[in-house]
């Protein structure tokens, strides 16, 4: 499903080169449940956003359901990332001027397919207990409540592919565990595959893939 | 999307509503402009419509008042082919009105055959009646006339009563209404009793104006009257005898200025008009022989007379119209260019404070171009309602201008002005919007999202 071959990324800051990854080999199979894991800037979220296509990497290839990125043009990247991959950050994961509703549309806005998505984004809102959320704006709702309208957007694209970055990391951990239950639902149910990453290993369960980070590449 | 862009402009209204506002108001500006170019349009074209006939004057003369001709060449004129009515026309300007000094607008004591007159098909005049009666012919060598109703208006008359002017007692027996600023200014009266009561040498006739038999049409009418007189002599259009008349000339700003102009060229403002008579060197017809063979051409270009319709009127303010709207593209551009500013302004705001916004967007399937369209979408909307507004502030001045000032001026916003003044608006708008949206585009969704 995911496999990152030998793929190195590093920033440019001034004059110098930063190397982030260097060399980075891993293989996620479909229907996963992925966690990478690594102190803080080991380079976590680098890799998840190389992924899922919001950036390049310096070096290496990453094939992504029988794509190799490298080869994909901007705006098949673009449509990738709209109907295969759903996207749940830490914390700003919506648009203040929306409500929870239009949040969950946003993927289908610019396509014109909001309207005719509307009655399954209502549905989705319902299983993730926000039935009566679903006019508010992100201002009006809990820190859980917005995780879990990010994870309704990302369910009602049925994506192949859910990478999270640190979906809990300013939840308490009964917020925390409630997210985590989406997600271990959208995966089994939709047979998603799910990439995660987390500092707290306390959500790791039996079975789920473990990929740790350290000095750039996966410690074994 | 729609919804979604209103809701970004509405989140924040403080600085969506100024930058409206300074489009609003340079659209107005806009409108109230070129209101000026579209009055001056309409006065002239509803004017000239009224006016289907051919006027005779002296060339040089820049508006009839100016123009002074021999009484004796009506009857040359008539036996012209082509030529069906001939109106002499004694154009004298109404300096004082009971009472009181008539400088702007500009009234005129306007005699007239009025047997004659009423041969025209269409008389100007006694097509526009509204109160009483035309002048007949028994009112002549009467101090009879017919006047505007502005005129009528302005000092509180009305039919049977009488107006003082220019130092006589005249007897109104009618008004009329044509609508044209340009056409109701004038007291009508015998052509006898105008030429006594203002000393008007009995032998001259300001112009003349008349109508073709309609077989021939007005240009070769035109240069067969200019053709036959091209061997007489008038004195030279005498700028220095307008001088008397020249404040609130008749016609045109471009001939104010053209006035002043000549004026200024000749340098000599001493000569009293009084002295002047129109025949001073004009020869019995001594001459004929020798000017014969005279080429057309040649004998056009020393013609004393010029003939003018109402389409010759229209070409000279098509000159003037093109330098106007010159002008007023030149005012306009000013505004304009602020209110772009103010709108890249606000947009490069919004658009810097909405990075991870993008980012978000860009994250879940939107491409560069979707966000592009986005703000350039909300910086036209801005656009329209700046638009709108401007339009309608620009309308409602125009208006009140007209209303205030009805006989001055007459400033004419039609749906065209108002419609191009808002697509223009539009086009502002996501012209300023599209920096800015490229701006947003250009931001890398993964970089907004690690600030975030
Ligand atoms: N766009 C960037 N420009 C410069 N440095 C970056 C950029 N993105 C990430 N980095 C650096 O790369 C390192 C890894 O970042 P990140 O992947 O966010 O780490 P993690 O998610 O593991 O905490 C950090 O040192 C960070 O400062
Ligand atoms: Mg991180």
């Amino acid at each position: 499903m995911i496999n990152v071959e030998n793929v190195t990324k590093s920033f440019r800051r001034g004059d110098t080169e930063i190397p982030v990854l260097r060399g980075i080999s891993c293989e996620i199979p479909r229907g996963a449940f992925a966690f990478i894991v690594g102190p803080s800037g080991s380079g976590k979220s680098t890799l998840l956003y190389l992924i899922g296509a919001l950036d390049e990497p310096t070096s290496g290839e990453i094939h992504v359901a029988g794509r190799r990125l490298d080869e994909v043009d901007q705006a098949g990247r673009d449509a990738f990332r709209r109907t295969e991959i759903g996207f749940v950050f830490q914390s700003f994961n919506l648009l203040s001027n929306l409500s929870a509703l239009d949040n969950v549309l946003i993927p289908y806005m610019p396509i014109g397919e909001a309207a005719r998505r509307r009655g399954d984004a209502i549905e989705l809102l319902k299983q993730v207990g926000l039935e009566h959320r679903l006019d508010h704006r992100p201002a009006q709702l809990s820190g859980g409540e917005q995780q879990r309208v990010a994870i309704a957007r990302a369910l009602l694209k049925q994506p192949s592919i859910v990478l999270a970055d640190e979906p809990t990391g300013e939840l308490d951990s009964e917020n925390g565990a409630e997210v985590y239950r989406y997600l271990r639902r959208l995966q089994q149910e939709q047979n998603s595959t799910v990439v995660s990453v987390t500092h707290d290993r306390s959500y790791i369960q039996e079975g789920d893939l473990v990929l740790e980070i350290r000095d750039g590449r996966i410690a074994e | 999307m729609l919804r979604f862009a209103i809701g970004n402009l509405l989140s924040r209204p403080g600085r969506s509503s100024l930058s409206t506002l300074g489009l609003a108001v340079a659209i107005g500006g806009m409108v109230g402009l070129f209101s000026i170019a579209g009055g001056i349009d309409h006065l002239v074209a509803s004017t000239f419509e009224l006016i289907p006939g051919l006027l005779v004057q002296q060339r040089g003369a820049p508006v009839p008042l100016f123009s002074t001709l021999p009484a004796d060449w009506q009857q040359e004129i008539e036996d012209i082919e082509g030529v069906s009515v001939v109106n002499a026309e004694v154009l004298v300007r109404a300096n004082v009105i009971e009472g009181k000094t008539i400088i702007s607008p500009p009234r005129f004591v306007l005699g007239v055959d009025i047997e004659n007159r009423l041969r025209l098909k269409n008389g100007v005049y006694a097509e526009c009646m509204e109160e009483g009666r035309f002048l007949r012919p028994e009112d002549a060598g009467t101090t009879n006339c017919v006047v505007s109703r502005q005129i009528a208006e302005e000092f509180g008359r009305s039919v049977g009563d009488v107006l003082r002017v220019n130092g006589y007692d005249v007897t109104i027996v009618g008004t009329y209404y044509s609508g044209s600023m340009l056409i109701d200014v004038s007291i009508l009266m015998d052509i006898g009793t105008v030429r006594s009561v203002s000393r008007y040498d009995p032998d001259s006739v300001s112009v003349y104006y008349l109508e073709t038999t309609g077989e021939i049409d007005d240009e070769t009418v035109s240069r067969r009257i200019e053709q036959h007189f091209a061997d007489r002599r008038l004195a030279e259009w005498d700028p220095s005898s307008a001088a008397s008349r020249l404040i609130g000339p008749e016609m045109s700003l471009t001939d104010l200025f053209r006035n002043l102009d000549t004026l200024a060229k000749a340098g000599e403002l001493d000569r009293p008009a009084a002295e002047r008579s129109p025949e001073e060197d004009s020869p019995e017809g001594g001459e004929n022989s020798e000017r014969d063979a005279l080429s057309e051409s040649a004998a056009d270009s020393v013609s004393p007379v010029e003939v003018r319709s109402a389409d010759d009127w229209a070409d000279e303010f098509e000159n003037f119209m093109t330098d106007l709207d010159l002008f007023l593209t030149l005012m306009t551009g000013i505004g304009v260019v602020i209110a772009v500013l103010s709108i890249v302004n606000t947009m490069l705001m919004s658009v810097t404070e909405r990075r991870i916004e993008f980012g978000i967007l860009r994250a879940n399937g939107w491409s560069r171009g979707h966000v592009l369209s986005l703000v350039t979408f909300e910086s036209a909307l801005l656009g329209v309602v700046g638009g709108l507004i401007g339009a309608a502030l620009g309308w409602i001045a125009t208006h009140v201008v007209n209303w205030t000032f009805p006989e001055r001026i007459h400033l004419h916003a039609g749906p065209g002005l108002l419609l191009l003044s808002i697509a223009f608006s539009v086009l502002i708008g996501a012209l300023g919007g599209a920096y800015p949206a490229w701006h947003a585009a250009r931001l890398s969704p993964m970089e907004a999202i690690r600030r975030g």
